[in-house]
């Protein structure tokens, strides 16, 4: 049994009523009267100058209202790290990738719009494109920024320990290079916002983003509307999964447009438009090298990464690094170089997505050292728990396992999948797999640097204390941080969950820094349970006022006042309420005193009850450059075990059975963690087994739309375990850390290894097609064969 | 992206629809499911200026089992297909190949004459249509015509249609008692998939013997059209079925395909699944004999 009453168990979420019955708003539910739709124009060329832009015939097409291009909004520049902000709204000089944006229209319709960006003339001089990372950094290879010379958006060169001296200890060196391909999240509704500016020169944008306050900050950034001026408000949001997790062009021209016309508008990206505009994960081609001693203990990782970034830097000069820093743990390493480089090419844009930066770098390392396990002769898990990192520990690069259950999250997935029966016994075809990962469980610092609160949220007491409210900016984007943040404050208040009431996503609320790098339940949470706290503590405060006892003697439990030693005489408190409550008729008669008893004292005397909470992490290792992209207050940890059958004829792959462990601290709700897990695991699967985005040579995505972007489908996944392992997460709140990335990390390597158990060919490139397994096993054949 | 405008028609008749397609020819896209067309429409490959709906043309819809004969009305539903206990029981290739087009939502939506009118060189229904040697009625104002569905197809998105003609039905015979016939098809995810390459095969054995009396062979995505694998049929006449046999019926397919390499797959995949693909499904449709 747990210790807790409402938090570490299963309880229903609070959006479930809503959700099931399509109640619940998501963007394109909202509408003003009055309302405008705006339409985007879009580059068709990868490369090319401007030379013209004329907009005369959009703006003389009946029921057009405005027409803007950077002429009118101006060329101020935005991005998401303040490092490298090197986008604007629309382009002035230059279109860098097929989809670059270069006006937009809002009109009386939808139709109007569309057929107002199609009037819309520009006169191009096209330029040479470069469409990979190796044209982008060929001797005179086109340049895409001329602030970013060489194509590069940011390079990374870091050393941890001595790697050259280290491989000098070592029994065997082992060389690898693999290669993922670019993703699109595929999150079920595209993005879409409403843009309101109203008669008092305040903006409102109600949008579908995971990041409420950074949104607010580039909207008054580029508009040059104070922040005050602005709010952002996100309603209920179809999943984001990294790529909602910045401001995007199509809310600031939405935002531009409702400033020009005094009207609200509309507008929504298609399928297509998301994947030309929304910035989901880079292809990552790794080279890495590690060096171990004969009883398997690692020594070194020699690591150099490229990253196929297009045309501009969203979020890679943060996966740059993270590419680099999560492959510091969860095994003791002393010696760790990095060499990481991301390049600008005339591709769209890639960002962040679900296991920011780590996850192609973690299924290269743990394949690589499956087959050092596999040349020492060793068991993967043994070589695992060889090496295996403990709470408390530090990795080379400073960051710190405050709590890392690990080896019981290999121990389970060990158990669960009866590894020791199935690791090699298997009959061909069939194959076992195993790998590890883990991820930050928050960013340790903002994505602008600032001395901010991550977050700071509000617990405001209803009169009677019937009613306890929960205002946070956090994002709720269908992970259940709405309900974990409800837990959370119910059980530090004392009170059940259906006490409890959350608003969220609003800028006006607080500050939240939103749902990205898996930091709300931990950070917000921290917040909450802070503001809740606050709460508990003035009720009793008067309490103790009344009724003469210390407030260290009481506390409030499951809706009641707990006192610790002799209960006192409260029947004129109880008296008192009861007269405030002429005519009801759930008064309370002989019970214990009721927390709405004394909240309705403590509002009596005090006026409204309100709590605040705030959360930043606390002074975090690192002092080297880039060490802000890694550290975190706590990590989240797992390990995975996958079983496969390939059809040897085919190529065909058939994922038979996932075993999952992870590491979560202390689990709020456990359905929502093993809903985290799950997502995770499906997601990987797809990038492992399917997922490619693919263009032709004039860099336009020839697979924009769900029928040729393949994710799984259910008949795809295959029955999954998932083991909720709790460590206690000192920095966490009641010991809680992350499951909405850790989980991610172990399937894609888990699956490679045991696709080789299967086959015996090791595949070094994603996705893992028919095709390319069929071809890997001839080509393996024909060498044998040659040799 | 949304549809553009254009006139709407619904006939109540194939005659009333014939006499539209005559009058307004090449500018009038019939409309069945839709599955193809409004999406075409939506992205602007196909820009009718008047939309044919066949959705009223009640005699398009029935399956019908006749003395010798299935007729298959061009409107049947593609769930319908995979429901239908008359397709389950002597057709069971089509029902395979029902099952495995699109998801559940697309095929309460799509239709058989949808399906073989997109010519689409991947489609699901055409390779077991063309093994069963299925004809498509063909109706214009001078009346219907037949032709067989493996004459049917020209290219990618063509066929002998004409401007001023409408697919009603398709026909087929019932299959003899000795006979069985299967539907495979090979695509990256297990449903929901555009195939890399799909297949159907035949198989009609002589009672006294046990010889292949009457053999047909049908690949899909591994040419500009749906084929028949020839060369893998004629390996096959008159033998015994073995499992040799159905190796080498499966190399011979190869000679059959001209596939391409496109972002889908590459040609060289296409070619050796091609063997498998054969050989797979010829066994599937001796087991269903033997069953």
């Amino acid at each position: 049994m747990s210790e807790y009453d409402v938090i570490n168990s299963r309880l229903s979420r609070l959006d479930t009523p809503d959700k099931a019955t399509g109640r619940a708003l998501f963007i394109d539910d909202i509408s003003f009267s009055n309302m405008l739709y705006g339409a985007i124009l879009q580059s068709p060329l990868p490369h090319a100058g401007i030379i013209n832009i004329d907009t005369s015939a959009a703006e003389k097409l009946p029921g057009v209202k405005a027409v803007i291009t950077a002429k009118d909004v101006g060329t101020v520049k935005y991005g998401v790290s303040p490092a490298r902000y090197d986008e604007t709204l629309f382009c002035q000089d230059k279109v860098r990738y097929v989809g670059d944006e270069i006006a937009a229209v809002a009109a009386v319709d939808q139709a109007t719009a569309q057929e107002a960006v199609s009037l819309i003339k520009v006169d191009y001089e096209e330029l040479p494109a470069v469409l990979s990372v190796e044209e982008a950094l060929a001797e005179g290879a086109p340049q895409l920024h001329a602030e970013y010379p060489g194509n590069y958006t940011a390079q990374v060169h870091q050393e941890f320990g001595d790697v050259k001296a280290g491989f000098e200890i070592c029994d065997l060196i082992k060389s690898s290079t693999f290669v993922n391909k670019r993703q699109d999240a595929a999150f079920i509704e595209p993005p879409g916002c409403v843009a309101v500016f109203d008669l008092h020169g305040a903006l409102t944008l109600y949008s579908s983003t995971q990041v409420p306050h950074y949104v607010q900050r580039t909207v008054a950034m580029v508009t040059g509307l104070p922040v005050g001026k602005v709010r952002v408000l996100k309603p209920y949001v179809g999943g984001g999964f990294g790529i909602k997790a910045s401001a995007n062009a199509n809310e600031l021209a939405a935002c531009f447009l409702s400033m020009k016309t005094g009207r609200p508008v509309k507008m929504n990206l298609s399928r297509e438009q998301v994947f030309k505009l929304c910035r989901a994960r880079h292809q990552f081609l790794h080279k890495m090298t590690t060096g171990v001693k004969k009883d398997g203990t690692l020594v070194s990782l020699e690591h150099e990464c490229y990253l196929d970034g297009g045309a501009y830097s969203s979020f890679g000069i943060a996966t740059v690094y993270y590419a680099g820093s999560l492959l510091g743990g969860p095994y003791k390493l002393q010696n760790m170089k990095y060499d990481g480089y991301r390049v600008y090419n005339n591709k769209p844009p890639c960002g962040a997505q679900r296991g920011h930066g780590g996850v192609a770098a973690r299924a290269a390392w743990e394949q690589q050292l499956d087959m050092i396990a596999e040349e020492l002769g060793m068991d993967p898990f043994d070589l695992r728990l060889k090496n295996m990192m403990q709470a408390g520990d530090v990795t080379c690069n400073d960051l710190n396992m405050s709590s890392l259950g690990m080896e019981e999250c290999l121990q389970t997935v060990q158990d669960g999948s009866e590894w020791k029966k199935k690791k090699g016994r298997l009959p061909k075809g069939k194959g076992i797999g195993m790998a590890c990962g883990f991820f930050v469980s928050g960013a340790g610092y903002p994505i602008y640097r600032s001395d901010t609160y991550h977050c700071t949220a509000i617990v405001k007491l209803a009169e009677d204390g019937g009613l306890a409210q929960v205002y946070t900016a956090s994002a709720e984007i269908g992970q259940g941080s709405d309900t974990a943040f409800g837990m959370i404050a119910a059980e530090a208040l004392g009170v059940p969950l259906s006490d409890v009431r959350v608003m969220s996503g609003d800028t006006d609320m607080g500050v939240d820094l939103g749902a990205y790098s898996s930091r709300q339940t931990l950070m917000t949470g921290h917040a909450v349970k802070e503001a809740a706290e606050d709460v508990k503590h003035q009720v009793l405060e008067v309490l103790s006022k009344e009724l003469s006892v210390p407030v260290q003697d009481m506390s409030i439990k499951k809706g009641r006042v707990v006192f610790h030693r002799q209960e006192p005489d409260f029947s004129e408190l109880r008296t008192r309420y009861i007269k405030e409550h002429r005519g009801w008729t759930d008064n309370p008669k002989d019970e214990p005193l009721t927390f709405r008893e004394a909240s309705r004292i403590a509002y009596l005397a005090r006026g409204s009850i309100v709590g605040t909470g705030k959360y930043k992490p606390h002074e975090l290792g690192g002092k080297y450059k880039g060490a802000a992209v890694g550290t975190s207050p706590a990590y989240g940890c797992s390990a995975q075990v996958v079983e496969v059958e390939v059809d040897l004829e085919t190529g065909q792959i058939r994922i038979e059975k996932m075993t999952d462990a992870h590491d979560c601290g202390l689990a709020i709700n456990k359905t929502s963690v093993e809903g985290q897990m799950e997502g995770s695991l499906s997601m990987g699967l797809g990038e492992a087994m399917f997922e490619e985005v693919k263009f032709d040579a004039r860099g336009r995505v020839i697979n924009a739309d769900l029928a040729e972007y393949k994710i799984p489908t259910a008949v795809d996944m295959p029955p999954i375990e998932t083991i909720v392992v709790e460590s206690n997460e000192p920095n966490g709140p009641f010991g809680a850390k992350e499951v909405g990335e850790g989980a991610i990390m172990p399937t894609i390597p888990a699956i490679l290894n045991a696709v080789y158990d299967a086959v015996g060919v090791r595949i070094f490139e994603l996705p893992l097609t028919p095709e390319r397994i069929y071809t890997a096993v001839q080509d393996y054949h024909e060498r044998q064969k040659a040799s | 992206m949304l549809l553009p405008k254009f006139e709407y028609d619904e006939p109540r008749s194939i005659e009333e629809a014939c006499e539209t397609l005559r009058t307004f020819g090449e500018t009038v896209k019939p409309l069945a499911g839709g599955t193809d067309l409004m999406v075409n429409m939506k992205k602007g490959v196909v820009r009718p200026s008047r939309v044919l709906s066949l959705k009223k043309l009640k005699t398009c819809n029935r399956i019908e089992k006749l003395d010798a004969t299935i007729r298959i009305g061009a409107c049947t539903l593609v769930a319908e297909l995979i429901q239908n206990q008359v397709i389950a029981d002597t057709l069971p290739a089509l029902q395979a190949g029902a099952k495995a087009l699109g998801s559940p939502l697309i095929r309460n939506l799509a239709t058989i004459g949808g399906n073989i009118c997109s010519a689409r060189p991947a489609a699901d229904l055409p390779p077991a249509l063309l093994v069963y040697g299925a004809r498509v009625v063909l109706h214009s104002q001078q009346g219907p015509r037949t032709v067989l569905l493996k004459d049917f197809f020209k290219g990618p998105g063509q066929t002998v249609l004409r401007g001023d003609e409408l697919l009603t039905a398709i026909e087929l015979d019932r299959p003899p008692a000795n006979s069985g016939a299967g539907y495979l098809n090979l695509g990256i995810r297990k449903v929901q998939d555009i195939d890399i390459i799909n297949g159907a095969a035949y198989l009609a054995l002589n009672p006294r013997d046990g010889t292949i009396e009457k053999v047909r062979v049908a690949l899909g995505a591994v040419a500009p059209t749906p084929i028949r694998a020839s060369l893998a049929e004629q390996a096959l006449q008159g033998q015994k079925p073995s499992q040799d046999l159905f190796v080498q019926a499966g190399q011979a397919a190869q000679q059959d395909c001209t596939p391409i390499t496109d972002f889908r797959g590459g040609a060289a995949y296409r070619k050796a699944m091609t063997s498998v693909l054969v050989r797979r499904v010829l066994e599937t449709a001796l087991k269903q004999i033997e069953k």
